[in-house]
């Protein structure tokens, strides 16, 4: 008997076409595969299809195999109702979501379960330990924990009717770095007790590489190269994983400039012919543009007519010696002693806060939610206020000129009602300068003339945060604030954002504040940094300090958390 | 000694998140609401165009010493403020006043009438939540089909449609051309009051029913898009299983929309009593607001008033008995 | 899909016809309130009075026609004037908050405590206004509900980033008000506006139904039906055609602004 998960010719089709092409997968006992793509690559449907819980509108064909038993997906969604939970369960990216909101955890986790072991405080008790949760958990609400336990409870859940299957949805994407960690590992532990195999959905290349015994590539819909574990990195074939896997930014050192892939995923139904890499490839030639390429290959596979071999001369990267911070440089603004609280009853936001930027310096603030670098962002920007403590700007400008900020999500960076011509035409004129730099300003952050006349919702992510970053440096501020500016972008756009954003400052000669919860998204930006938690300032320094001898406690959990880097 | 025990026991029993605290709060917002409110009706003899004692003469013939003795009766020519009292200490007595169209005490007119209001708008919410929020719930589960389509298409009829007019043809047709119902009136008693109410409440709970259905269809479905659905079916919960989670979460926005339900319902009476004739409160003070009764006015404004409030504040407490987040956040 | 793209034209014909009869109707039916007491009441089909007379003799379906005017208008205004309020103080409110947004919020708590048909029955009776008066008590109890609506968008919009750069930027609060966030409120107030319509005329005709608003005499649907209980038993028409042109007035509106709010949302979760 052949034993595990052969899924076999998956399409899945949806209202504007196709979302996912003659997928082939398989998943054995005791084994984790991991699925990388990077948003519209069609993974997530793929879960959604192995699972029947695709939306409205979609359909799905292909035979899922599970041990002896052979399911034809195109019957219907119903035809995987007697398979979810017993044998395939799915554990979703948002743990604040994927529970009722006015169930206790013990009655959610239990739910699957045999009538008579519902209510059986053993049973609860052996399923909250499994998974590292204290019993009282059983008699509270999901609001009143923590991501982190949520999402355990969503795991508990998941296992309740011993899946041989866990499919897990970006299972740690919502969570902060360290309890990101702790996840993978309980996740890593009980695959192992459990025998079960693990099909992890991810975007985050370390995590696959760190994890996965297997690893396959998906890009617009198609698999584009599988392999064995992190070889698929190191020897990638493909030059879309070669390429993904150098956009994305090493920790270990600072790139002069990160290898982005150009232009942005398209979705699977745009492409008809040829490759779908074909249009952001530099080694496509004519046949790549008119005929589909196979998967070819045994242990590992690649979907490519021109794959990359040993011959060929690798990519140049350069290393970059981190930018020495100036200790001559004058100040550009201080902040000395902020506090801040939300609510009385609340811990402090911030606490007694010190930190300085000195005239065209990159600085970074790294920490993890709830730390209160957002809150200090807020608080220098003039968004929020604080209640004791100082800051004070040594250059005697205009609010609007002395700072711009960028914030996280693109989609709504922008005045939806307003040309991106009127919303820059705007932000110029705070400047005193004029509506007809409007196109230079778009070719300084690499955009067409003619996007003047275009509204933001017909923009890429990546587009509108060229955008959102023109309308902050038009009035000439002197630090240029960013928060979070790329993590909610594709890792291939990321990588343009960051190159655009080093170019930028360079050019323009101004400083910035990047403030991010990624170590190495801020190695590659700034040359001074400080490490937040709880409100607090806990560590600062240059940027290759902190890395090689950090100091706090705090500081070596958040660099030994960061995944397979 | 004590003192302080007391004290510390009421800080106890008000303490963040206890049901004490919680309806103590909200008695008191309803309480002030309340309050307020009596004020606006009291202003209303003032606010009506004309001398409020000629108004309160009616139709009566107006001598100079019936002016006079009804300005002492009604404190007229004290300060506003303490006839305001005057009649606010009354009013908590149970004492509207006199009617002015018919020579009773405003007690005795709204309580031979009461009765019937509350039977007719008792039978039109039990039609209402019998009907609309299965309706609702089924048309969510099953959106875009053919049931779905024809119960919002329905629904979206009768909520622009005028009671009145509803009424109307409803009576045309079951009671004057098919001769089943009674035409007009209130019935003499018993099973006869019921029959002569079908009608009414019909009429009644089709604006009702249909904005309920709305709002349950569109509560359920928002709670079937949600996240915890999907994993519930990706772990192999049974169809009731599921069914069960999702009710229990529609139905508090849905407990909310019945409360509001409430508010239309007592302004629906109106129309449907004057539409058929029926002697209830809401005929009662369409004839009292042409006739300028305002004693009577004052009356039913206030009482419909403590009605809804009273509504609110249930809903209110079955919020906090239901939705554990209200309960931790305590008083809103 | 295609269902639900027949929505403007399903609606948008008999508003149309609607709209003719209110702007035309004293070309259309000159002689609508010619009293012809010799004929009295005639049931439907009698020669030339299609849906027959009242006991004035008035012929049914022409007084309809000329009541359209009185059905529509007012509750067009009650529309317009109530959004206008509720977009000024709203807007301000919302963006402001303080005791503006405080005062503003218990007015309408207080309103809303109460049967919008009780309140407005109760006032327009006591003061005893004709048809514009009626329109602006309609107008002052319809804004609170319309305050809310706007007030609660602009502060789901004040969270924004666009809105939050604009700040930063130094832009003014008027301009950061009437440029950057009331244009992006203005489609729901829009699709909010029309369904308020449909609610003001059933309102406005449930008054004129009870003898308030229209003064004797003018034509009007809501008093057409009223007048028409005393001769249900002689005519039906009386009753059947202005019910009918209410019902199919305001569910026309309810469709049409059901279907732009939901295209609306639409395209507010697009971006």
């Amino acid at each position: 008997m052949n034993r595990g998960l052969y899924l076999s010719n998956l399409v899945v089709t949806g209202p504007t076409g196709l979302i996912v092409t003659r997928m082939d997968l398989r998943l054995e006992p005791g084994q984790t595969v991991a699925l990388v793509g990077e948003s519209g690559s069609g993974k997530s449907m793929t879960a959604k299809a192995m699972t029947g819980l695709l939306p409205r509108g979609v359909t799905a064909t292909g035979t899922l195999q599970l041990d002896d038993i052979e399911v034809d997906l195109a019957l219907g969604p119903q035809v995987l109702t007697d398979l979810r939970g017993k044998h395939i369960s799915l554990l979703l990216q948002n743990p604040f979501t994927s529970l009722s909101p006015v169930h206790r955890c013990g009655e959610q986790i239990t739910a699957a379960l045999a009538p008579d072991l519902r209510r059986s405080k053993d049973e609860i008790r052996r399923r909250l330990d499994e998974v590292d949760l204290p019993e009282r958990v059983a008699r509270q609400y999901p609001f009143e924990l923590s991501g982190g336990m949520r999402q355990r409870v969503a795991l508990a859940a998941s296992l309740a009717s011993n899946p041989q299957i866990l499919i897990g949805d970006e299972p740690t994407t919502a969570l902060d770095v360290t309890t990101q960690r702790e996840m993978l590992d309980l996740l890593e532990r009980i695959q192992g007790e459990r025998d079960m195999a693990l099909l992890l959905i991810t975007h985050d290349l370390g995590i696959a590489r760190e994890r996965a015994d297997r690893i396959l590539v998906m890009y617009a819909g198609r698999l584009v190269e599988l392999g064995e574990g992190a070889d698929v990195f190191a020897h990638a074939q493909h030059p879309y994983t070669a390429g993904l896997r150098d956009s994305d930014p090493p920790l270990k050192h600072r790139l002069v400039e990160l290898p982005a892939i150009a232009g942005s995923v398209p979705r699977p139904s745009e492409v008809a012919v040829g490759c779908v890499f074909a249009p952001r490839c530099d080694r496509a030639d004519h046949r790549c543009r008119t005929d589909t390429p196979e998967l070819i290959g045994t242990t590992s596979q690649v979907a490519c007519w021109k794959p990359i071999t040993k011959a060929d001369t690798p990519h140049l990267i350069q290393i970059a010696t981190d930018v020495q911070a100036q200790n001559t440089g004058t100040d550009l603004v201080v902040v000395k002693a902020v506090s801040k609280r939300f609510s009385p009853s609340a811990p402090l936001a911030l606490d007694n806060v010190d930190i300085s930027i000195r005239l065209g310096e990159a600085v970074g603030i790294v920490g993890e939610s709830g730390s209160g670098k957002t809150t200090l962002a807020r608080c220098l920007i003039g968004l929020e206020s604080f209640e004791s403590g100082d800051i004070s700007w040594m250059i005697n400008a205009p609010m609007a000129q002395r700072a711009q900020i960028v914030f996280q999500d693109p989609t709504s960076a922008l005045n939806p009602a307003m040309t991106i011509g009127a919303s820059l035409a705007e932000a110029l004129g705070v400047g005193q300068r004029d509506k007809s730099e409007v196109p230079a300003l778009l070719q300084l952050v690499g955009l067409p003339a003619e996007y003047a006349r275009r509204r933001p919702h017909g923009l890429s992510g990546g587009e509108q945060q060229r955008v959102a970053i023109a309308r902050a440096i038009a009035p000439k501020p002197k630090l240029l604030i960013c928060d979070e500016p790329v993590s909610s972008l594709d890792v291939s756009v990321q990588a343009q954002i960051l190159n655009l954003m080093n170019s930028i400052i360079k050019e323009l000669g101004i400083a910035l504040l990047f403030i991010t919860h990624d170590l190495a998204v801020v190695r590659q930006v700034v040359s001074r940094v400080y490490v937040m938690n709880n409100g607090r300032v806990v560590e600062s320094g240059t940027m290759e300090n902190v890395l090689l001898s950090p100091q706090h406690e705090y500081t070596r959990q958040l660099f030994s958390s960061v995944a397979g880097k | 000694m004590d003192t302080a025990h007391s004290h510390r026991r009421l800080t106890q029993l008000l303490s963040r998140g206890s049901l004490t605290r919680f309806i103590v709060v909200r008695l008191a917002a309803t309480g002030l609401l309340l309050l307020v409110l009596s004020f606006v009706v009291f202003a209303l003899l003032h606010l009506t165009p004309g001398d409020p004692a000629r108004n309160l003469v009616g139709v009566r013939n107006v001598t100079p010493e019936l002016l006079q003795s009804i300005r002492d009766k009604y404190h007229l020519n004290d300060p506003f403020m303490s006839q305001y009292l005057q009649w606010l200490g009354n009013v908590l007595h149970g004492d509207f006043g006199e009617s002015i169209r018919n020579n009773t005490t405003v007690t005795t007119l709204l309580s031979d009438r009461v009765t019937l209001t509350l039977q007719l708008a008792g039978l039109s919410f039990v039609l209402t939540v019998l009907i609309a929020v299965p309706l609702g719930i089924a048309a969510a589960w099953r959106t875009g089909s053919v049931l779905d389509r024809s119960v919002s298409v329905a629904s979206i009829v009768g909520i622009g449609a005028p009671t009145y007019a509803v009424g109307l043809l409803l009576l045309y047709i079951f009671g004057l051309w098919l001769d089943i119902f009674p035409v007009y009136g209130s019935g003499d008693g018993g099973f006869d009051r019921w029959w002569h109410l079908v009608l009414p409440a019909i009429t009644l709970a089709s604006g009702l029913a249909a904005m309920v259905f709305k709002l349950t269809r569109t509560a359920v479905v928002a709670e079937l898009n949600q996240d915890y659905v999907a994993f519930a079916q990706s772990r192999g919960l049974s169809h009731r299983q599921i069914r069960s989670l999702v009710l229990r979460n529609a139905m508090i926005p849905v407990a909310t929309s019945l409360g509001l339900v409430f508010a239309f319902l007592f302004g629906g009476t109106i129309l449907v009593e004057v539409t058929f004739a029926l002697q209830g409160i809401g005929s009662l003070l369409a004839g009292s607001v042409t006739f300028k009764d305002l004693p009577v006015v004052q009356a039913i404004t206030l009482l419909t008033a403590t009605v809804i409030a009273l509504t609110a504040l249930a809903v209110d407490v079955f919020y906090y008995a239901v939705d554990p987040r209200v309960r931790k956040r305590g008083s809103r | 899909m295609s269902r639900r793209a027949l929505i403007p034209i399903v609606t948008g014909i008999p508003l149309a016809m609607i709209a003719i009869f209110v702007v035309a109707s004293r070309w259309i039916v000159p002689n609508a309130t010619r009293q012809d007491i010799m004929t009295g009441v005639t049931s439907p089909g009698t020669a030339g009075h299609l849906f027959g007379t009242d006991q004035l003799g008035r012929d049914i379906t022409q007084l309809a026609i000329a009541g359209a005017g009185s059905a529509v208008v007012g509750p067009i205004v009650i529309a317009l004037g109530s959004m206008m309020i509720g977009i000024m103080l709203g807007t301000f409110a919302g963006y402001m908050g303080g005791w503006l947004d405080l005062l503003l919020s218990k007015y309408a708590d207080l309103l809303l405590a109460l049967p919008t048909t009780l309140v407005a029955l109760v006032v327009t009776g006591l003061i005893d206004g004709g048809y514009w008066v009626t329109v602006l008590v309609l107008i002052m109890l319809f804004s609170p509900t319309d305050i809310r609506m706007v007030r609660g968008s602009v502060i789901a919009q004040s969270g924004r980033p666009y809105i939050e750069s604009a700040k930063v930027l130094g832009l003014g609060r008027l301009r950061i008000m009437f440029r950057h966030i009331l244009p992006n409120v203005l489609p729901v107030a829009f699709s909010t506006m029309l369904l308020n319509v449909a609610f003001a005329l059933v309102s406005m005709s449930a008054l004129s139904f009870l003898g308030l608003g229209v003064g004797p005499g003018v034509p009007d649907w809501g008093r057409q039906l009223s007048d028409s209980r005393d001769l249900l038993d002689r005519n039906w028409g009386s009753l059947v055609l202005p019910a009918t042109l209410i019902i199919i007035t305001a569910a026309a509106i309810n469709l049409l602004g059901d279907w732009l709010q939901e295209r609306f949302e639409e395209r507010s979760v697009q971006r």
